[in-house]
Parts: structure tokens; C-alpha cells; sequence
């Protein structure tokens, strides 16, 4: 018996009387649900903005990351606590919209959430209030797709604004005025002109090596692989006029598929095996030779090895070019970039299939080396960033930087509309959708209102973190707009309000939009929660 | 004692009072851990695995919560039986039936308290539920004949599906868009041919209904990206070698020559199966497993769109699509069935790149594509969605549909009421019983609102007092109104099913009077 009661004596019995329901438990979960989301917002809040501040993230494995970037931050964090998680959720779909706002959409789901606390206080039930965030939110979207400008893709003076807002709040901010061109440009040079709304960042490889700086940060027009040239037997390490042939296959001693063993039964069959094996190679290369080609890349394969010491030597002897270990997944692009088809044997080896290139060479970076193609003929619509910096650090923050910076022109050739940025689009929401939640009737122009003033929080926090007084900034803010100046904004480098537009602090609308919604439908999930059940 | 032992150790029995009791907490438990989910202003639940990952889901669908509950109580398991079955049977109202039954076993407990029978409890009711589904059969609403109001009610329906669930913000586009997808069904129930996609990113709105089928794969390098008037060949084989498969084949040479030619021969045989393939007449190959890098450029040397490593559901659900039948030996083209459709191309959602195949010769096949937040939000939608689609289905076959929002249950009700009036008998007592449980699911619904369950459920019991009135709870505007102008609606079999098997459910609790819990099989101890 007690087995059976003693996990129910614990639950309600029922209530007798059904005009009253105790919702004591519910309302703690809820608010133990909100309490834990907020701390997770307030954990990225300070890396908002061009001076916010970066993290340190030390893995469990060692590691040491520092970032600024808020998908980043909230993906090394691992929470446990459902409701938190689902904010780290939050953080990486809008890096998957919009790829840039990814600490903006944390923060406002944080401000909206303690809203809702105090509005849940008040006794105004949790659908209602999710109901009207729903409206408020497609009302801002309303309101911020109609203050938005227009942008041409030609017109790549505000591409390359917009993309340098982005990077401004990086580590990597004072190279803004090389890494901004440099995105725009990348993107750009992706574009399909039969499908001019999507682009494939796939299309864009970034390339990182350590050592210099930033500054020496630059695209290549070609392939650049961060590898080096097989040189075991003294190939060749510069050719010209370059006839490219990526191979599927690998250039050593045969082995079959089914098992299978050599039996030598005395000393001369050995030499036989020897000689029969050099025989095998060189026929190999000499059909390879006979195409003209010179340059061999090479995928990698797990079955046996790509080439052997052996096959070194008389591709060397073949003055023929030789990189190793292609992954099977670049194949894909290589032969995009090449313009060639991959050869998955040699028995298909032909000249048609090869790739054309004036230039391919082994270039020391560093302490390392890498390989570069360039001058390719008929080059497919691909582009290589070649990405440099002082430490590991620096070098993975400047990488993730940069994607940000890709993924924001991106978003502009998606949906090609800029937005002030320096929290002139969420002062002028607050102040739009409060003087709109005072024609609302009922309970929902309260929580409107209470919308309005949760997205105040990224003019406040943008001027906190910048160290100025957030209270007057704000206020000041509020009152410019009032006057009509819908594009004033924080200007942080100077520490005022001024018109955020002569600044250049453009961002894509499409960065707002998503953060707005996506926090919105992350914040209506956790209020309607009301329970934790713990399942297998 | 005379009779000390009959069970093992650790096995226990509960006799009497005390198993009923036990049995009639636990269903009531699990009855009222599902209440707060129920009706359009219900909440959702956290559902945290204890299990490696500790996984997160969201969800407001009842049958998948009590599906991964822990449970002890075997009352409570007949609870989450029913709840499965209802969920297998008409997909919808999966809490209502645990709800529903809970009630019962509430307001039996009182009745047994004051000493009546549990069979006579049973016995009413019995009556008390046939009773009900009279009165509803009374008032369903049929417009088989006319395909327009059809569709409109069917719409309704899934309207009222969804209303409940994540999905209730843009119900009306997903209502559009699940109706679409079931009237291209043609009236089979074979949900399989409507393929949902889950893509994280975008918003809820932006998923859409496609007509053709969808797989999630790349095409081989170098081969052809669009194909009209496709051929398909749908293949389950290896494409790296035919291997011998017999333990320990090894082949025994004497020379590195003949280690090539074997090799040789191997690529031969590899290249007869792919010349035996494009014998067919096809120009798209689609395989269950990996095409290697060589078959890959012999096929793209032919100019024929080979796709690698679809999985078996994909493989299954494209043969049915197109029409082909999955091959695994090529020698007699003319007995493979080859799958046609009129397009394939590459198209891109979000970040990725999917294979599209559109015209396909199974008109029924469509993909609905789904777009959210984050996964949370998606597998929630999925479940939504898949309840609004099984409703439809089962209401196409099935036409007749009820009004929503606490109406069936008023109406049912005040007829059961009025048996209760009739009968003879302590019977009588349970019949009316019947009717409190009956309330009690509008009550809820109200009480989740946040609204005054008491005075709505008063004002809605005056209203029925009217025939043909068609007065239900508005959860919206917080007061009874006209279902019909509203245009809530449910299908008439899920009521049906609610019903009966809350009422049978509840019957199988009452009649225990002894729970005998057996020893639990000692696990070796191989310390």
C-alpha cells in the first residue's frame, strides 16, 4: 500500500469546490521559469552594443574562448534549467535568420519577460498577455518596416555601413574599414543573377592562419587551402599555367575491396612485387602526365592511403603538384571554384575534366604555409577570405566576426531594406505602440504598453554599457523622437543623441524584424508554461 | 493467521476501501495533471527527460505528456492508455478523455462514500452514456451533399484544433493549409503521403504547404541540378562493391599485377551495375545507401541526378510518391516499376538546399514545410498539426461534426439530466453524477481562462434551457455566446470517442476491489 500511495499523497486530492483553484504551484514554476530566463539575459547584456564588453568563456575541456557574440556566449554556457534553455534557443535561431542580433534578441526577451513578471503580479492571465504580445509585435513589425530605407544592391556605400555596424562591436572593430568592404564585396561576388534573393554563404570559404594581424586580412580571388604542398620527394612548389585535376582516387598500390594477401613463397618473387608496384604507380602517372596535368589535388581517404612515398617520387619526377587530404565535403566547392569535375578514376582520366589556373603556389605565411590558386579560368561564382591574427583568440573572434558581417549583407540582399541602428528603431517603437496602446481597450493596451517599455531596454543598456547616464540619454532620446526625429540615436562615440543616420549606424531590417518576433514567440512559449514534468 | 503466505516477499495486495481509494487517487491525478492544458486558454507543460541530454519539450498535446510520464499507479495507467488509443483512433481530445474520465472517477468516489454499489454506479453510468450519445446524434450537423459548407466546417474544425495549441496565433493560414492537405488525400486516412519538414528559422507563418514531395539531401557534384519529366529509379542497394559474403572470402595472389586486376575487376563489376541501372531509361537514381565517389561521376558522366543516402522513410514515402517501387536488383528493366514526376530541382529554405519534386504521380502526396523559432517551437507545431490533420481525415470519412466550446457537453447533459429524472432507483444517482462530470469539462475550460467557471457555467445551463439553443463557452471574449456565429466546431466522432471511452475507462476503475502488485523480478546481482 504505502508503495503505491506514499508518490500521490504528495499531489491534490482534488477540490471539492470548484469556484476555487489553488494555483500557487503553477505561479512559482512560471516565475521560477521567468526568473531563470532573466538571469540568462542578464548574462549576455553587457556584451550589447560598440562598447560592450567581450566574455571569457573557459570550456570544460580546457579551451578558452572570448567573444562578444551572443550565440557564441549562450552555447558554451550549458544551461540546465528548461526555460533558460530556451533562450539559448532563441539565440542561435535568430543566428540562423539573421545571423547578426543575436545578444539584441536575448535582451529583449529578458526585458519582456520581467515586464510579464510584473504584469502576471497585477493578475492578468498569461494568455491574455501573450495574446497582445502577439499584436504588439505585428504592430513593431508594421512600424519598422514602414521607417525603413529602401537600399539598391548597387549601392555599396550602405552595404558596407550597415556591415561595418555590425563589426563595430567587435574585438575586431578598428579593422571595420577592412573587414566591412571585404564582407559586402564577398557577398556580392556570390550572387546568382538567376536567383538574386538567396545567398548561399556556403559559397564563401574563410581560411584562417595564424600569425600577423587583422590588417593582413584579405580576399583571394581563387582557392586558398591551409595546407601544404606534399614535398616528401622535391615536387615542384610554384606552377604556372596551371592544369588543376582533383581526384577521387588514390595514387599507391592497389588493394581491393575483398580481402586479400600476397603470397611470396621466395626471395625473387620479392623483387618482382617491388618492381611490379613501381610499375603500377608509374602507369598511373603517366596517364596522369598524358593529360597535361600538373596539379593534383587529392581527397582524402580513409581505405588506404592517398599517395606513398613512392608515388611522391615520380609525381615529383613528373613535376607534378601534389595536395593531399581535401576533405570530401570541400570537393564540393573546389570543383565549383576549379570549374572541373572530380575524377573518381583513372581510368577517366581526360583533359576535359581538369581545371585551368595561371598561378598555383606555395606561399609561407608566418610559420606556416599555405597554398594558393589563383588567376583560375572560368572561375565559378565562389570567394576565399584568407583570415589572419595575432592569436587563436583573436583569430576565431575575427572568423565569427566576419561571418556576422556575411551574414548582415546577406540579409540585405534578401530583403533589401536598412534601419537606423543606435536604438533609434526600438525608442521609436516604445513610442509608437505606447501612444497606440492608449486607443486599446481593456487589459490588452495595458500589456501593450508594458511591450513599449521592455524594448527601451537596448537604448538603456547600449548607453549603460558605454558609460554614460542612462536615465538622461534615454529621456532624451524619448524627447527628440517626440519631436519627430525618428532617426535620432546614441551615439556612442560621442556620448550624445544625435541623427544616427550622418553617423552611418545602419543595420538590415531583417535583423530587427526577426529579433523582435523571435523574442516575442520565445517569451509567449515560457508564459504558457505552467508546469515542470520530469519523464524519462 | 491461518493463511500467512500465498504471494512472494515484496509482493503486496490491497484490499477493498483501500484499493479503490488508491485507484481512484491516482486516476484523478493524473486527471488533474492534464487539466490545466485543456481548451483554447490551457497551458503548456515543460516535459524534462531524466535521461542522458536532458532533453527539453514543450508541448500542450495531452497524450504526449502522459506518454512520457513515470508512472507507478496502475489506474493511472489505464488513464494514459486511453489517452493513446484516442490519439491512435481520432488524434484530437486526448485530454478531454482523461479530463472527462477523472471526473467520473470524482464523482463516483462520492457516490461509493455514500454507500452505493460500484456496479450499480456502473450500471447508470452505462445509461447515462448512451443517453448522451443519443442527444448528440440528436444535433449533428451533416453537409455531406454540399462540398462548399464542407470545406468551411472542416476549416472550422481545424480552426478549433488549433486554437488550443502553439499554433493559435496564425491558425487560420495552418487551417488553410491542413485542409489543403487533406482533401488532396482524396478521403484515405494515410497521413504517411503528407510529409512534414522541420526547418528552424523564419517564423511560424512563413511555413506553406507544397504540393510534391521534398527530401533532404544533396545532389551529386556534377550532375545535373533540374530535370524535367523525371524517371526515378528508387534504389535500396550497395553502391560500393558487391561484396562476397561469405566469412572470410580472401583472395591469395602472387603478384601486385593481379591484386590490380582484381581491383580492376572490382571497378568493372561496379561499372556494370551502373550501366545496368542507366539501362533503365532513367535520369534520376535515388539510393538508400552511399554512392561512392566512382558510380557518383559514372553517373554524372551520364548525366543522370544521383542521390545518396536517402533514408529508408524518405526512400518508402518518395516510392509511394512517384509511384516506383524500391529495386535491389537491376538485370530485368523491365519488371522494376520506375517512378515519374515532372520536376526535380534544387530549392533553398532558410540555410539549406533541398531536392524538390513536384507533378508527382501520386496527386496526394504534398509537403508542408514548417518554419519556427527554434526546435522547441517546431516539434510542437508538428504535433499540432498532425492532430488538426488526423481530425480532418477522420472527419472526411466521417462527416458529421458537433459545435465546440462546452456545447456538446451542455447538451449532453441536460438530456442526461433529464433520464436521471425519469429513472427509478439509486441508478438515478449516478446518472445524474454523470451529468456533474459532463459540466465539469466547460468548467475547466472556463477555470483556464481565468474566467468565472461558475457564473458562465450557470448562464450556460440557463441558455440550454431554450431547444435548439447553440450557446458555448467564448473562452475569447470571456462570456457564453452563439457557437454557430462564432463557427467552433468539432468533429463528431472525436466527441464520440471521448465518451465512450472515458466512460468505459472509468467502469474498468470502478470494478477493482483488489490491486495485487507482484514481485518485482530480482535482476542478477554478477558483482
Amino acid at each position: 500500500m504505502a508503495a503505491v500511495a506514499a508518490p500521490m499523497a504528495s499531489k491534490p486530492r482534488g477540490s471539492k469546490a470548484e469556484s476555487f483553484v489553488d494555483n500557487k504551484r503553477r505561479e512559482d514554476i512560471r516565475f521560477a521559469n521567468i526568473n531563470s530566463a532573466r538571469a540568462v539575459s542578464d548574462a549576455v547584456r553587457t556584451s550589447l552594443g560598440p562598447k560592450g564588453m567581450d566574455k571569457m568563456i573557459s570550456t570544460a575541456n580546457g579551451e578558452v574562448i572570448i567573444t562578444n557574440d551572443g550565440a557564441t556566449i549562450l552555447n558554451k554556457m550549458e544551461v540546465l534549467q528548461p526555460a533558460a534553455k530556451m533562450l539559448v534557443e532563441l539565440s542561435k535561431s535568430q543566428d540562423s535568420a539573421a545571423g547578426d542580433g543575436t545578444t539584441t534578441v536575448v535582451v529583449i526577451a529578458g526585458a519582456l519577460l520581467k515586464e510579464c513578471q510584473s504584469l502576471l503580479t497585477n493578475g492578468i492571465h498569461p494568455t491574455v498577455i501573450s495574446d497582445s504580445l502577439h499584436k504588439a509585435c505585428a504592430k513593431a513589425i508594421d512600424i519598422l518596416t514602414a521607417m525603413a530605407i529602401p537600399v539598391e544592391l548597387t549601392d555599396r556605400d550602405s552595404l558596407v555601413k550597415s556591415a561595418s555596424t555590425s563589426l563595430n562591436s567587435k574585438v575586431v572593430s578598428q579593422y571595420s574599414t577592412l573587414l566591412a568592404p571585404l564582407a559586402v564585396d564577398a557577398v556580392l561576388s556570390v550572387i546568382d543573377p538567376e536567383k538574386p534573393e538567396i545567398v548561399d554563404l556556403r559559397d564563401i570559404k574563410i581560411v584562417k592562419k595564424l600569425g600577423g594581424t587583422v590588417d593582413d586580412t584579405h580576399p583571394v580571388k581563387g582557392l586558398v587551402f591551409d595546407k601544404k604542398v606534399s614535398r616528401a620527394a622535391g615536387g615542384p612548389t610554384r606552377v604556372e599555367n596551371a592544369k588543376i585535376a582533383v581526384i577521387q582516387f588514390q595514387i599507391s598500390p592497389p588493394k581491393t575491396d575483398i580481402e586479400q594477401s600476397i603470397v611470396v613463397s621466395d626471395y625473387t618473387q620479392m623483387d618482382r612485387i617491388l618492381k611490379e608496384e613501381r610499375n603500377y604507380i608509374l602507369g598511373m602517372i603517366k596517364k596522369i602526365k598524358a593529360t597535361g596535368c600538373n596539379v593534383l589535388l587529392i581527397q582524402k581517404s580513409i581505405l588506404r592511403d592517398a599517395v606513398t612515398d613512392l608515388s611522391l617520387h615520380y609525381l615529383a619526377k613528373a613535376k607534378i603538384m601534389v595536395i593531399k587530404d581535401v576533405e570530401r565535403d570541400e570537393i564540393e566547392f573546389v570543383t565549383k571554384t576549379l570549374n572541373c569535375l572530380p575524377i573518381a578514376n583513372i581510368e577517366h582520366f581526360r583533359a576535359e575534366k581538369l581545371g585551368h589556373a595561371d598561378l598555383v603556389e606555395e606561399a609561407s605565411l608566418g610559420d606556416g604555409k599555405i597554398l594558393k590558386i589563383t588567376g583560375i579560368k572560368d572561375m565559378g561564382r565562389t570567394t576565399s577570405v584568407l583570415v589572419r591574427g595575432s592569436n587563436q583568440l583573436v583569430l576565431d573572434e575575427a572568423e565569427r566576426s566576419l561571418h556576422d558581417a556575411l551574414c548582415v549583407v546577406r540579409c540585405l540582399v534578401s530583403k533589401r531594406f536598412l534601419i537606423a541602428g543606435g536604438g533609434a528603431p526600438e525608442i521609436e517603437l516604445s513610442r509608437q505602440l505606447g501612444t497606440w496602446a492608449k486607443v486599446l481597450h481593456g487589459m490588452e493596451g495595458y500589456c501593450v504598453k508594458s511591450f513599449a517599455e521592455a524594448l527601451e531596454v537596448i537604448p538603456y543598456t547600449l548607453a549603460e554599457n558605454a558609460g554614460l547616464n542612462p536615465i538622461a540619454i534615454v529621456t532624451e532620446l524619448r524627447n527628440k523622437h517626440a519631436q519627430g526625429e525618428i532617426h535620432a540615436g546614441i551615439n556612442v562615440r560621442k556620448g550624445q543623441i544625435t541623427n544616427i543616420l550622418e553617423e552611418n549606424v545602419v543595420q538590415p531590417l531583417l535583423v530587427s524584424t526577426s529579433a523582435i518576433t523571435l523574442a516575442t514567440e520565445c517569451v509567449r512559449m515560457i508564459l504558457k508554461i505552467d508546469d515542470i514534468v520530469t519523464v524519462r | 493467521m491461518p493463511i500467512d503466505k500465498i504471494f512472494k516477499d515484496d509482493a503486496s495486495e490491497e484490499k477493498g476501501e483501500r484499493a479503490r481509494m488508491a485507484s481512484f487517487v491516482g486516476a484523478m491525478a493524473i486527471s488533474d495533471l492534464v487539466k490545466s492544458t485543456l481548451g483554447p486558454k490551457g497551458m503548456d507543460k515543460i516535459l524534462q527527460s531524466t535521461g542522458r541530454g536532458h532533453a527539453v519539450t514543450v508541448t500542450n498535446d495531452g497524450a504526449t505528456i502522459l506518454k512520457s510520464l513515470h508512472i507507478d499507479n496502475p489506474a493511472a495507467k489505464v488513464l494514459v492508455d486511453i489517452s493513446k488509443v484516442q490519439d491512435d483512433e481520432v488524434g484530437d481530445g486526448t485530454t478531454s478523455v482523461v479530463v472527462l474520465a477523472g471526473e467520473l472517477l470524482r464523482e463516483a468516489e462520492k457516490l461509493v462514500a455514500s454507500k452505493i454499489h460500484p456496479m450499480t454506479i456502473i450500471a447508470g453510468y452505462r445509461m447515462a452514456s448512451e443517453c448522451a450519445r443519443d442527444a448528440l446524434l440528436k444535433r449533428v450537423i451533416d453537409n455531406k451533399d454540399n462540398a462548399e459548407m464542407f470545406r468551411s466546417d472542416l476549416l472550422k474544425i481545424a480552426m478549433t484544433t488549433l486554437c488550443s495549441k502553439i499554433l493559435s496565433q496564425d491558425k487560420e493560414h495552418f487551417a488553410e493549409m491542413a485542409v489543403d492537405a487533406v482533401f488532396r488525400l482524396k478521403g484515405s486516412t494515410n497521413l504517411e503521403a503528407i510529409q512534414i519538414i522541420k526547418k528552424p528559422g523564419g517564423t511560424l507563418r512563413d511555413s506553406f504547404l507544397d504540393e510534391g514531395f521534398i527530401l533532404d539531401k544533396k545532389i551529386g557534384i556534377g550532375q545535373p541540378k533540374r530535370i524535367e519529366n523525371a524517371k526515378i529509379l528508387v534504389a535500396n542497394t550497395a553502391m560500393d562493391t558487391d561484396k562476397v559474403k561469405i566469412y572470410g572470402a580472401r583472395v591469395r595472389v602472387d603478384s601486385m599485377t593481379k591484386v590490380a586486376e582484381i581491383e580492376g575487376a572490382e571497378k568493372e563489376k561496379m561499372k556494370d551495375k551502373v550501366k545496368k541501372i542507366i539501362a533503365h531509361g532513367i535520369n534520376c537514381f535515388v539510393n538508400r545507401q552511399l554512392i561512392y565517389n566512382f558510380p557518383e561521376e559514372l553517373f554524372a558522366d551520364a548525366g543522370i541526378l544521383a542521390i545518396e543516402h536517402a533514408d529508408f522513410e524518405g526512400i518508402e514515402r518518395l516510392g509511394l510518391v512517384t509511384g516506383g517501387e524500391i529495386a535491389s536488383t537491376f538485370d530485368n528493366p523491365e519488371s522494376v516499376k520506375l517512378g515519374h514526376c515532372k520536376l526535380i530541382e534544387e530549392i533553398m529554405i532558410g540555410e539549406d538546399k533541398l531536392i524538390h519534386f513536384s507533378g508527382c504521380e501520386m496527386g496526394q502526396a504534398c509537403s508542408i514545410v514548417l518554419r519556427g523559432a527554434s526546435h522547441h517551437v517546431l516539434d510542437e507545431a508538428e504535433r499540432s498539426l498532425h492532430d488538426a490533420l488526423c481530425v480532418l481525415s477522420q472527419t472526411v470519412n466521417d462527416t458529421r461534426v458537433l459545435l465546440g466550446g462546452g456545447w456538446p457537453e451542455m447538451v449532453m447533459a441536460k438530456e442526461v439530466d433529464e433520464l436521471a429524472r425519469k429513472t427509478a432507483g439509486k441508478k438515478s444517482h449516478a446518472i445524474e453524477a454523470f451529468s456533474r462530470a459532463l459540466v465539469a469539462i466547460p468548467t475547466t475550460i472556463a477555470d483556464n481562462a481565468g474566467l468565472d467557471s461558475a457564473e458562465l457555467v450557470a448562464q450556460l445551463r440557463a441558455e440550454h434551457h431554450t431547444e435548439g439553443c447553440n450557446a458555448g463557452i467564448d473562452v475569447i471574449s470571456g462570456s457564453v455566446g452563439d457557437m454557430e456565429e462564432r463557427g467552433i466546431y468539432e468533429a463528431f466522432k472525436v466527441k464520440q470517442a471521448v465518451l465512450l471511452s472515458a466512460t468505459e475507462a472509468s467502469e474498468m476503475i470502478l470494478r477493482v476491489d483488489e490491486i495485487i502488485t507482484c514481485a518485482p523480478r530480482r535482476r542478477e546481482d554478477r558483482m
